[in-house]
């Protein structure tokens, strides 16, 4: 189903206000959500799934827009590079956002020296804008076999096991790490830094476990993950900096990358023993149509390369449409309202001012349930816009004060919209939020390619076909640390001297002979509204740098 | 249509756009100094504005700020301070000599003149000052308090002629509080259910059949 189908019948603003009771019937209960995800939810768009057909994961279907990226030509030959300054670290991490900052923390703290690139400035990704939460199962009436089993169930069964078990028995040690770095963490009310967590329910969970810090989480885990890394002594940070190609050696191994410094305007090519990728996700492809909640950098970058490398894929073909993203007005539509108001409450109603799912199912089944409504008929119309009414007047009758006091995020968007929350509903629509699968992973963040490792939102297999609210903060920490000390720890079989694209050639013989186009281009680095033109910026490239005077100018960005 | 220029271009766009995408009408690269791209969470979008008939130039991120009409908008680089305030985690675990190192590490504090120029280059209108005062004079969980919403846009760096670099103190006072008085008591307990070997899990249980 695409949005662009979506009939513009709906019901008007002033008919659905004016239905909005606030006492609504519980929602009718779902025995079986798979004819619903089936029939709605976009994964299973008509016409949009593409088959892959060259590389480690061909035979598996992803989205087309993105098919055409894992299929794509690489950005640069030899003749880019040849000439090329060239610096040496012992680990390269590429990507600023929290699993790429506790990747290098974590390597840097075994006693490598690292170097961390980043396509903008460390810490602006979306990591940072991260609301809920993290999970984590402190609970005395809960378990980690109750964490382990909500979050298979959660992803439809189709998580890997392994994966699953060293993601939830990572979270008590995890949060601890998090404290020891300086992060603050809510306490339950009226306890002081002794007493208990105070937790929230996620959607999809049969206990309290998200962990926050008001619902600015990501922020106060970034500000201090990005202090943290920029004032280690091993690790340098080049911000500025996308990634445009792996380097391989003769066995195929992973010795580096070359990135592309908006600074300079010139490649600059980084020779290490491993590199991890932590490059996060692909919402701002839009795909199938839809908004985003994303950050601007979320292109997909290291999931192409990695794949080009021979990195295998897992669940391609599955993303995350957060039910929640506002959906009026146009200027705003896509950005998040988190899923922290449906877990203190807040309910969902269509147009009749009716509910029409239970608010906490999982997040899949919440996004196909709105887009059903949407489809027939019974969402709300506010100046050509379409979704349904999340009930925030409901939710503050009932707990006087909250939304000022805990829902501070939603208030900020809501005052940016011209809406007070406290007596509008906020109209809502899903948004494309995050990427299920990514790179296969083994439990060390390793990938098939020796010298490669993974963490965060570009790696697979955890979350199956659909993650759970506060299990990204939760990885993003547990496997940055195991990727971060499985990379430092990483020795070649046979050291080899050769840094070079022998992978490249390779991958445009198997386009050839299956029949690809050359004329496509990946990654992308930007969005189209990003107005970024490689060959153009190359243009303003200086050539009078050497390679020491080089370095200098790219640390001190 | 609202017209309005950005880094010297004019720009004409709908009422309600957002400076960053204004600016991406405007023919301006969003390859730096953007990043949410609305949530007001990066610090990475920050802006010098200048509004009609308003003779002063404020500060504000682009991302969050809808265009008005004849406004003049420059984009700022991320000012890094004049020196690192170096430390590291072990700086963080000892309460009772908290106070020392925040003298230590961030010496310049003491120093602050009372200009308020943080509290005006601050896009999120938190009270910088107070909060850098606070920390100077030993209230580490007061300072940390009022940094609470701080996004590390780095422009009270810009604005203190002192170089108090108030945003990063106020990040030292909140890991400072954090670091070394946090100590949930279910989290300690459950960390040694885990280590002593009293909790597992048993990876081959779960059936797709909800309990």
């Amino acid at each position: 189903m695409n949005p662009t189908e979506i009939p513009a019948a709906g019901i008007p603003w002033s008919e659905a206000i004016a239905a909005l009771d606030g006492g609504s019937a519980p929602p009718p209960a779902i025995t079986d959500a798979q004819p619903l995800l089936r029939h709605w939810h976009p994964d299973h768009s008509a016409g949009g799934p593409r088959r892959l057909a060259v590389g480690a994961s061909a035979g598996q279907d992803c989205p087309a827009a993105l098919a055409d990226l894992l299929q794509a030509d690489a950005l640069i030959d030899d003749i880019d590079i040849a000439g090329c300054a060239t610096v040496s670290t012992e680990v390269l991490v590429i990507g600023g956002g929290g699993a790429g900052c506790i990747a290098a923390l974590t390597a840097a703290e075994a006693g490598a020296k690292v170097l961390l690139t980043t396509k903008l400035g460390l810490g602006d990704s979306n990591t940072v804008m991260a609301e809920g939460g993290i999970q984590c199962a402190v609970g005395a009436e809960d378990s980690l076999q109750t964490h382990f089993e909500d979050t298979l169930r959660g992803g439809q069964m189709a998580g890997d096991r392994a994966l699953v078990a060293a993601l939830v028995g990572d979270g008590p040690a995890s949060v601890r790490w998090l404290i020891e770095r300086g992060m603050t963490f809510d306490m339950e009310e009226g306890q002081g830094p002794s007493g208990r967590l105070r937790r929230k329910r996620a959607g999809g969970t049969r206990v309290p476990r998200i962990l926050s810090f008001r619902d600015v989480t990501g922020l106060e885990m970034m500000r201090v993950l990005r202090e943290a890394a920029g004032l280690h002594p091993r690790i340098t940070v080049w911000n500025r900096s996308p990634v445009v190609e792996l380097l391989s050696d003769e066995t195929g191994g992973c010795v580096g990358a070359v990135i592309y410094s908006l600074h300079l305007h010139r490649f600059v090519l980084i020779r290490a023993r491993s590199v991890v990728m932590a490059t996060g996700g692909a919402g701002r492809l839009h795909l199938n149509g839809f908004p985003t909640s994303n950050h601007l950098g979320a292109t997909a970058d290291g999931l192409v390369l990695a794949y080009r490398m021979g990195a295998r894929l897992r669940e391609p073909d599955s993303f995350q449409y957060h039910p929640t993203g506002i959906a009026w007005p146009p200027a705003l539509r896509g950005q998040l309202i988190s899923e922290a108001a449906r877990s203190l409450g807040a309910t969902l109603v269509n147009g009749h001012g009716h509910r029409f799912v239970d608010e906490l199912s999982p997040r899949d089944v919440v996004a196909a349930a709105i887009l059903r409504e949407c489809g027939e008929g019974r969402g709300v119309l506010r100046d050509g816009c379409v979704g349904v009414l999340l009930d925030t007047p409901a939710l503050e009758r009932a707990r006087p004060g909250i939304l000022k006091t805990t829902l501070v995020t939603l208030c900020h968007l809501a005052h940016k919209a011209g809406i007070d929350p406290a007596r509008e509903p906020v109209p809502v629509y899903p948004t494309l939020h995050y990427q299920n699968g990514g790179i296969a992973i083994g439990t060390d963040g390793g990938t098939e390619v020796p010298g490669l490792y993974c963490a965060g939102e570009v790696s697979g297999g955890i979350h199956g076909r659909n993650r759970l609210m506060g299990n990204a903060l939760l990885e993003l920490v547990g496997f940055g640390r195991r990727a971060g000390a499985a990379a430092a720890a990483f020795q070649p079989v046979r050291p080899s001297g050769r840094a070079n694209l022998g992978h490249v050639q390779e991958w445009r013989r198997a386009l050839v002979a299956a029949g690809l186009p050359l004329d496509v281009k990946a990654p992308v680095l930007f969005p189209p509204i990003a107005g970024f033109d490689l060959a153009a910026d190359r243009a303003l490239g200086r050539s009078d740098l050497s390679a020491r005077s080089l370095e200098a100018a790219l640390q001190v960005l | 249509m609202v017209n309005l220029t950005i880094d010297g271009r004019p720009a004409s766009v709908p009422e309600g756009t957002t400076i960053v995408l204004a600016a991406a009408t405007a023919g301006i690269a969003l390859t730096t100094n953007v990043g949410c791209m609305g949530q007001g969470v990066c610090g990475a979008c920050r802006a010098l504005v200048r509004r009609t008939g308003e003779p002063e130039v404020r500060t504000a991120l682009a991302c969050e700020t809808p265009v008005e009409d004849g406004m003049q908008v420059s984009f700022l680089d991320r000012v890094a301070p004049r020196r690192p305030h170096a430390y590291s985690e072990t700086d963080l675990v000892d309460g009772w000599t908290a106070y020392e190192r925040v003298l230590a590490v961030f010496p310049e504090a003491v120093r602050c003149r009372h200009c308020s120029g943080c509290d005006r280059a601050c896009p999120k209108g938190l009270e910088v000052q107070k909060g850098v005062n606070l920390a100077a004079s030993g209230d580490i969980a007061g300072a940390a308090a009022v940094f609470d919403l701080c996004v590390m846009c780095n422009l009270c760096v810009a604005a203190c002629p002192e170089h108090i670099a108030p945003n990063h103190l106020g990040l030292f006072a909140r890991r400072l509080a954090a670091a070394g008085t946090q100590r949930p008591a279910d989290l300690i307990r459950r960390l040694h259910e885990i280590t002593s070997g009293a909790m597992t899990i048993d990876a081959d249980a779960c059936t797709d059949k909800q309990p």
